[in-house]
């Protein structure tokens, strides 16, 4: 069974008197340890479609699985901290807090507390190699250290899905494919299903499925 | 343990934390000083009642409060002593009069006459001297607070009090008026002699001391009999009436209840303007807590700790500078009383109005939408 689909999402949203669609019934899934591509033009839905399968908006119509029970509307907050990891186009990471802490603080939210947070915090700045900058600051950091302590974010704890909204926009072509490769590599290792929301063609490379989002609807 | 977020974003802009912090100290010291001097001041208009040995007090009728005493027959003090219960009964003059300095100029002077100072154990802190010699001829024992209006003075010297010359033979501290006029003490038919158009025959007070046991009550029925033209108060009602006369009268209550709510006014839209700055700056930060899963409880307590630690932060900084203006207000003669009591409530206080002012952030990222972190 997929760890996350969507069934027939559709998606309006009210502009003064006129009601646009922004998604016209997207069928979609995405199985553990899988990567996705979802490509598409400004304006296509893809941001808001990421924002339904994130659980940070509802859709108007359609539902959301994700490890194979639908998602209440008023739990979103339950599935996002046990079921989802993002990673961000800006990072939006604490300015005040260190790259470990920005991981740690994450599993705290999470309701992982103590010497259990600071280990897994610790394990997953390991695994995306900034162990050496662990106790910097956001702003002693570049672009993709940046990206990087985000990504170890996303994969702090056991959630299965991780969803990134143009992870490589703000990184250079090389630092791009440096951060994708780890991406890639640990979303597999730790069979995690990863959902990349892109205009960057190099995401394609490490994309086992891209799927394109045109004017509210899917083609593959 | 867990990350403190709120204490770590708090600190991270140490310009707007201190401006947080100042505005609650300035709100706390403002507090701090007006109430204090507020009580300084009550504290000051009832002093000599409360250190006065007296369990009832006899006046004229109507008199307002201790320094604006009123005339009436000193033989009526025959009519106190004869009641049952009354143990003591002495005349007590309290008479304003003028002093001529040895520079020529004329200031004035309040004045408490009794025949024996001794057995009413005032003024209670004599340091120099001997308060019973005051009963053996033209002697007076001044308060050392006088030296501001009428400059140095010691033991020994005279001054020239309605025209005669008296011996200053003693010192008192402590003993002050609300009007911050000098006290003098000296023998109550000095007193009556310095003045005696007003005084001859007269007294101001009778000061009333009960027998072990006696009834007060029963006391005070008896003396209103025997004295219908004449008010009788027990210490406390007397101290009371003495201090809420000034605050009635000048508007003392008035001004200070305005200025204290001016100063929470001003602490609470410091600390509601910059929290409320802060989490519009920082919104993007609780939209990202709340994408990874938290709930407004997360980011409420995240703001309300900053504003306990701003409140407590600033009451410690705003207590300190309070603390550090008593020498400084005690050298213009004025007393700033901080009882604990005061202390516990204006730090409660801080706390509650730095919590109120962090409800207009609350309502704001209570509306925060978890999408913007998707946006540029």
């Amino acid at each position: 069974m997929s760890i996350l689909q969507a069934h027939n999402v559709e998606k309006h949203f009210t502009e003064g008197r006129e009601t646009v669609a922004v998604l016209k019934g997207i069928d979609f899934a995405v199985e553990r340890g899988e990567i996705v591509s979802l490509e598409g033009p400004s304006g296509s839905g893809k941001t808001t479609f990421l924002s339904i399968l994130g659980c940070i908006l509802t859709p108007t119509k359609g539902e959301v699985v994700i490890d194979g029970i639908a998602v209440n509307a008023k739990r979103l907050n339950d599935v996002r901290k046990r079921s989802l990891g993002f990673v961000f186009q800006q990072f939006n990471l604490f300015p005040s807090l260190t790259a470990i802490e920005n991981v740690e603080y994450a599993l705290n939210v999470k309701g992982v507390r103590g010497a259990a947070a600071r280990t897994e915090a610790e394990r997953v700045i390991n695994a995306v190699d900034l162990a050496e900058r662990q106790n910097f600051l956001p702003r002693d950091l570049s672009g993709g250290q940046k990206q990087r302590v985000a990504i170890a974010r996303a994969l702090a704890g056991t959630a299965p899905i991780l969803l990134a909204d143009e992870p490589t926009a703000n990184l250079d072509s090389t630092v791009g494919t440096q951060v994708l490769e780890m991406f890639r590599t640990l979303a597999k290792k730790e069979n995690r299903a990863l959902v990349i929301v892109t205009h960057d063609p190099k995401v394609r490379t490490i994309a086992d499925k891209v799927v394109k989002i045109h004017d509210g609807r899917l083609s593959q | 343990m867990s990350v403190d977020l709120a204490t770590k974003s708090l600190l991270h802009d140490k310009l707007r934390f201190l401006i947080t912090v100042s505005g609650v100290a300035f709100a706390v010291t403002l507090v701090f000083v007006q109430v204090g001097l507020f009580l300084g001041l009550m504290d000051n208009a009832s002093l000599t009642i409360e250190h006065l040995d007296a369990d009832l007090w006899v006046t004229s009728h109507n008199t307002a409060n201790i320094d604006f005493s009123h005339t009436f027959s000193e033989t009526y003090v025959k009519r106190v002593r004869s009641i049952p219960g009354v143990a003591r009964a002495d005349n007590l003059i309290v008479w304003f009069m003028n002093v001529s300095l040895p520079n020529g100029a004329v200031e004035g002077t309040e004045v408490y006459a009794l025949e024996d100072f001794g057995r009413w154990n005032f003024p209670w802190n004599v340091i120099d001297g001997n308060i019973t010699d005051l009963r053996r001829g033209n002697y007076i024992v001044v308060d050392d607070s006088a030296k501001k209006r009428w400059g140095p003075f010691s033991v020994g010297e005279y001054r020239e009090v309605l025209g005669r010359r008296l011996k200053i033979i003693g010192r008192s501290i402590d003993a002050l008026s609300f009007t911050t006029t000098p006290l003098t003490f000296m023998d109550y038919r000095l007193a009556q002699s310095l003045n005696p158009s007003d005084l001859r025959g007269n007294t101001t007070y009778i000061l009333v001391k009960l027998a072990p046991g006696a009834n007060i009550d029963a006391v005070r029925a008896e003396l209103r009999h025997r004295l219908p033209y004449n008010d009788v108060f027990t210490r406390n009602e007397w101290a009371r009436r003495s201090r809420t006369y000034w605050v009635d009268s000048t508007g003392l209550g008035l001004n200070m209840y305005l200025t204290v709510f001016l100063g929470c006014l001003v602490g609470i839209v410091v600390v509601a303007q910059t929290l409320y700055t802060s989490t519009m700056e920082h919104i993007k930060e609780f939209g990202t807590v709340k994408a990874i899963g938290g709930g407004n409880a997360d980011i409420y307590s995240i703001l309300a700790k900053q504003a306990t630690i701003a409140a407590v932060a600033g009451f410690a900084l705003g207590a300190v500078m309070s603390y550090a203006l008593r020498p400084v207000i005690e050298k213009i003669n004025l007393k700033l009383v901080i009882p604990t009591p005061l202390s516990i409530a204006v730090f409660i206080g801080s706390i509650v109005l730095c919590l109120a002012a962090a409800m207009i952030s609350f309502r704001k990222v209570a509306s925060i939408d978890p999408a913007l972190v998707f946006r540029t």
